[in-house]
């Protein structure tokens, strides 16, 4: 191959139009969640900033547990 | 493209639109931050008289003396007060033994310091003077005097007056009512002259003083957060002393341009309705201003002028509905002085209420009494309101808007706002550690 060597390739999945959706919206829910958690910081609202760390976290990890089980199950089909 | 645009056009606006049809209101345009740097949010709206009604038949002018303050003795009983002075020194005293923190010499001195301007000004007095000239007059630069437009004049005291430290400014025809019809043992009236001026009688405004300048000053909610201290206390009584230059250094600028100006902050009349008037906000359960931009964190004074200004209207950004239902200050005061009526009513809780417009009205002897009994005042109405808050995070811009145009959220809000620790009183030790910019506020808060 001529370009071998020369270009770093990301493969992307195909998935179905929702779950595009939902990881989305899962995005946008981190974002929204950080953009308080550093916003309430910044206030110095002590309580506000702990429970929207918490919902952020919270987000995070179950989506990349959702996300890690979906790469999984696709791993284990393809084998 | 800044925040309030943002959420004007973009995500936010789309979803806000949809619940824009649930308000009602046909005599109310939009305003607009793009179009007036002084202007409110998108989400606030302009109408042609303020939302709560006044009695036209009973409204009138006020005897300042009848205030809580000039006759607090004879609501709260002589003997009754003196036994709540005695009780507070002694509470103060034992405070002071104690070390106990918001309480401590250096918040007490904190708090006394920073009346220090306020202190240099009274009705028709020092930095209040009616008349005093301390720059030149266009006579003096032989020129003529300022010949703008209202509106360039409009804009000249406005971007002045924030120069000189107002969080924002309206602008009002004076309602001659607002008016104290006495004061300092004085009456104050209105007649035709060239200047204001008082005699051994008396206080003369001209008649000819037709405009009333309303302006705010931002008080620091990271010192009223720790209310009731002397923390607390520093934070209103730099927000008076604020007040204090601001007032002078306005009207000082519109006699240079060769008009008459009478500077106030308390005095004279009802910054308040005034204020509501003008535009700056809406009448709120605790019976004070909440300005859409800063809540109710703010003071208020304002400055009567002959020189001829475009004026402006009042606002509605929904808080009526949202004071109906949130009532967090009336279950947060300490004297339980607010009122928690579901509606506003014309009926007043004593004759420190002057009568005949609608409001929550409180029990302002009670509310006094507890400021002599804490020891260092109180203001916890007002961090408390979900009005108040820094505006560091998009979620509150978003809560505001959705509740100016959806009331049916306003519950919603209250819950969540209670839930996550707002309005929770902090550390008054903490305060000292903290690093917080110039009179602890950010002056870009609500400049879009």
């Amino acid at each position: 191959m001529v370009y071998k060597g020369k270009y770093t390739v990301f493969k992307i999945r195909s998935s179905p139009w929702s779950i595009w959706l939902l990881r989305v919206s899962w995005f946008l829910w981190l974002l929204f969640w950080a953009e308080f958690t550093i916003g309430s910081w910044k206030e110095l609202e002590q309580r506000a900033f702990i429970i929207s760390l918490i919902i952020f976290l919270v987000s995070l990890f179950l989506g990349l547990l959702l996300w890690l089980w979906g790469y999984l199950k696709f791993k284990k089909v393809k084998s | 493209m800044n925040r309030r645009d943002f959420f004007k056009f973009g995500l936010g606006g789309g979803g806000l639109a949809v619940g824009g049809g649930l308000t009602s209101g046909s005599d109310k345009r939009p305003s607009s931050s793009s179009q007036n740097i002084h202007g409110h949010p998108w989400w606030v709206k302009k109408i042609r008289i303020p939302k709560l009604a006044v009695d036209e038949n009973v409204y009138s002018r006020f005897n300042a003396r009848k205030n809580v303050f000039g006759s607090f003795s004879e609501y709260y009983k002589m003997e009754n007060r003196r036994e709540l002075m005695r009780k507070s020194r002694e509470k103060r005293i034992k405070y002071y033994m104690e070390n106990r923190a918001g309480y401590r010499l250096e918040d007490r001195a904190l708090a006394d310091a920073a009346w220090v301007i306020s202190r240099l000004g009274g009705l028709n007095r020092g930095t209040r003077s009616w008349t005093s000239k301390s720059v030149p007059t266009p006579e003096e630069r032989g020129v003529e005097r300022y010949k703008g437009s209202p509106e360039e004049a409009t804009r000249l005291i406005k971007s002045a007056a924030r120069y000189f430290g107002a969080a924002t400014v309206g602008i009002a025809i004076l309602d001659r009512r607002h008016i104290h019809s006495q004061e300092r043992g004085k009456e104050i009236v209105f007649e035709l002259a060239a200047e204001p001026y008082e005699d051994e009688e008396k206080l003369v405004i001209p008649y000819k003083c037709e405009y009333a300048i309303a302006l705010s000053v931002q008080m620091s909610l990271e010192n009223l957060q720790r209310s009731p201290t002397a923390i607390s206390s520093a934070g209103s009584s730099m927000g008076y002393s604020r007040c204090e230059f601001l007032v002078a250094g306005l009207a000082e600028f519109i006699r240079g341009l060769g008009y008459v100006a009478i500077p106030s902050v308390n005095d004279l009349g009802s910054s308040v309705a005034i204020a509501v008037d003008a535009g700056l906000g809406e009448l709120g359960r605790t019976n004070r201003l909440i300005t859409p931009e800063l809540g109710p964190c703010v003071r208020l004074c304002k400055v009567i002028t002959d020189l001829p200004l475009a004026t402006d209207n009042p606002i509605d950004f929904g808080l009526l509905e949202f004071c109906k239902v949130c009532k967090r200050c009336a279950r947060a005061c300490p004297s339980n002085a607010l009122s928690f009526d579901d509606e506003p009513s014309f009926q007043v809780r004593g004759e420190w209420n002057n009568p005949g417009h609608q409001a929550w009205f409180e029990d302002a002897p009670k509310c006094l009494a507890y400021w002599q009994e804490s020891t260092s005042g109180c203001s916890t109405c007002i961090p408390v309101c979900p009005w108040s808050k820094k505006d560091k995070t998009m979620i509150h811009e978003i809560v505001k808007a959705s509740s100016a145009k959806i009331p049916a959220l306003d519950t919603f809000f209250t819950t969540m706002d209670e839930a996550f620790g707002y309005g929770r009183q902090k550390s008054a030790k903490k305060w000292w550690y903290l690093n917080l910019p110039e009179y602890g506020i950010d002056t870009t808060q609500g400049k879009g």
